[in-house]
């Protein structure tokens, strides 16, 4: 049987900012994955990431993945891949399958990061072939380079649903519908309007009939469901697809601690089934930590902070350093979680309908039921500006913990202050230069340059675009507006790709004057 | 929150309902109905489903179903899932292969 300090079950990003930690304190960590690639979820995050500089904001997940592996590593800790955890007992004995045989570990202290599995819902047709988990959608296209279907239905407009649906539109998918049978929209908005301005329509208040088909899916039908979330008949919508896609929340993976014997809760707020645990994430069983979605499901960013937490704690909990240090560096990270638990979209706040923003402003309702932001609601926000010559339109309409757009700007156009979660505002007396920092910065891809002046009868809007081949300079194509809908003749006037954007292209398009406040994408003629 | 585990729930008669042929344990293939059914037949407990008819037990070991057979169990009774009396976890967490198990370091078979 071999001994470790500290053993570490999952190498997402709690369990390798646990080792991190841990190992940083002179502990000898081994981290164990039972897939054949490290990070857990963050490489298939291919967006960029919310937050402030020290939750990593702007950078995509995979590359913070990238990262943690290398600290990780440059650290002496080992991490062991397609290596299952079967059991833990007592005295904190783990007995892991590596391939074909079974080896015994000890560790005088565990963390366990084994983080959370999709839920299903069931419907008629449920079991054929084409219904699949958003996270088997995201495996498929970013891990393995797979296709997952032409056309797909998506259920779900929680933040998986949303980036998922964007993420296939990338893919080359065409998704048919965006549905969730609750009546508002779960997930960021910023995240719903990128999609909706693809033109992917929205069904809140809508859940899925059935699955058709005989062999594999080939359509669906959903229909319109009442406030106790049964069928109102006559509201049934038929679409053909090939792909249903699930994205219907997440259950914390905990059978390892209840094995172990930790006192677990059956907490619906945290997702199911969860080991009840202190501030630092050990469990009733001294010297068993927990981290990340198997305690709570949450995200990966915060997900990161409970695991440097832990991989402290454990390295105090073995002598390793005193008291004083774990309190000490428990408040820099507590106050980095709560930073990231504010606003709209808090814990607390889940299932709420937030009428107001923080600054008093009505949030807007046709994002909350259709995705996006309607004409006559826009101009309320204080990022949505008129004035002369080039300047940034910020369209952030809900308070999230973010502010990347105020340290992009070299010439500090955008103010958010100290509150993280306030919406952006221009300070009119700053000049924009145009150089789509912003655009590029912001990770809800909710800022653009408009320039009404460009020419007689024509304006300018430079848009944030993600998807591949890039237009052509002088090629001709259409606006569309924020709900995906064709508006106006457009021409691309320059593409703009630069390492600092991190493959966020700057795409500017001429439009009519009149389009400048509505043309929000472009499509090409084909 | 308190789990219920009274055996003096009624939980009525048994009214078919017309999704009860759907499937929920997709690795046993075990479906809606015979779960109600199994309520009725005084299995009240998800360790006496999944004992009486093998509901997460199979290769994904309840990774799919576990919380749609709570769901299910627990509506037929009455109660909020949260009141149910949680299944077992046992080790092996992962289904492992007999010859695996047997195959121990250090020790060749």
């Amino acid at each position: 049987m071999k001994r470790y300090d500290l053993i570490v079950v999952g190498a997402g990003p709690s369990g390798l900012s646990a080792a991190i930690e841990g190992a940083k304190r002179g502990l000898q960590v081994v981290v164990f994955d039972e897939n054949e690639k490290p990070g857990g979820q963050l490489f298939k995050q291919i967006h960029k990431f919310f937050g402030s500089k020290e939750h990593k904001a702007k950078i995509r997940g995979f590359v913070i993945g990238e990262q943690l592996l290398k600290e990780a590593s440059e650290l002496g800790v080992k991490v062991v891949l397609n290596a299952t955890v079967t059991g833990l007992y007592m005295d904190k004995e783990l007995v892991v399958k590596i391939a074909d045989t079974i080896y015994h570990y000890k560790g005088d202290a565990i963390l366990i990061a084994t983080g959370a599995a999709e839920n299903m819902v069931t419907f008629e047709g449920w079991t054929l072939p084409g219904v699949i988990g958003a996270g088997a959608a995201q495996t498929m296209m970013n891990l393995h380079g797979v296709k997952p279907g032409n056309r797909i239905l998506m259920l779900g407009s929680g933040n998986v649903g949303l980036v998922v649906s964007f993420q296939l539109l990338q893919c080359g998918c065409e998704v048919a519908a965006l549905v969730d049978a609750a009546p508002r929209v779960g997930g960021y908005g910023v995240h719903a309007a990128k999609v909706a301005r693809c033109g992917v329509p929205f069904y809140l208040s809508h859940t899925i009939v059935k699955a058709e088909g005989e062999e594999c899916v080939t359509g669906v039908t959903i229909a319109e469901v009442d406030k106790k979330f049964q069928f109102i008949p006559g509201t049934e919508k038929h679409f053909d697809v090939d792909t249903i896609c699930l994205a219907v929340g997440l259950s914390p993976m905990s059978q390892l601690l209840k094995i172990a014997g930790c006192e677990m809760e059956d907490n619906p707020k945290r997702g199911g089934q969860v080991p009840i645990c202190n501030e630092y994430g050990e469990t009733s069983i001294k010297g068993i930590f927990v981290a990340g979605d198997v305690s709570g499901v949450e995200e990966a960013s915060s997900a990161m902070i409970e695991g440097r937490i832990a991989g402290i704690a454990a390295a105090q909990y073995l002598g390793y350093i005193g008291i004083e240090e774990l309190e000490e560096k428990f408040e820099e990270n507590k106050a980095a979680l709560e930073g990231l638990r504010q606003g709209m979209f808090a814990p607390e706040n889940r299932g709420k309908l937030i009428e107001r923003t923080e600054e008093g402003i009505p949030v807007s309702m046709n994002l909350l039921t259709k995705g996006y932001i309607a004409e006559d609601e826009i101009e309320r926000y204080p990022g949505v500006t008129h004035r002369a010559g080039i300047h940034p339109v910020m369209e952030c309409s809900q308070n999230i913990p973010c502010n990347p757009c105020q340290d992009a700007c070299p010439r500090h156009c955008i103010q958010i202050g100290s509150h993280i979660t306030s919406l952006p505002v221009v300070d009119e007396s700053a000049q924009c230069v145009g150089c789509g920092l912003c655009v590029a910065a912001c990770s809800g891809q909710a800022i653009f340059l408009v320039q009404e002046d460009y020419e007689p009868g024509y304006g300018t809007v430079t848009i944030p675009y993600e998807f591949l081949p890039l237009p052509q300079k002088g090629e001709k194509g259409y606006g569309l507006d924020r709900s995906g809908q064709r508006v106006c003749e457009a021409q691309v006037m320059e593409v703009k790709t630069a390492k600092t954007f991190d493959h966020t292209n700057l795409l500017t398009i001429r439009v009519p004057v009149d389009m400048v406040g509505k043309a929000r994408f472009y499509r090409k003629i084909f | 929150m308190q789990h219920i585990n009274d055996r003096a729930i009624a939980p009525g008669t048994f009214i078919p309902e017309p999704d009860d042929d759907r499937i929920i344990c997709r690795c046993e293939e075990v479906t809606k109905g015979e779960i109600r059914r199994a309520v009725h037949e005084g299995m009240y407990t998800i360790t006496e489903i999944r004992r009486y008819l093998r509901t997460g037990m199979g290769l994904c070991q309840g990774q799919t179903c576990a919380r749609l057979v709570k769901g299910i169990v627990a509506k037929e009774l009455g109660i909020s899932p949260a009141e149910l009396i949680p299944a077992t976890s046992r080790a092996p967490m992962r289904p492992v292969e007999m010859k695996v198990l047997a195959k121990e370091e250090g020790r060749h078979v």
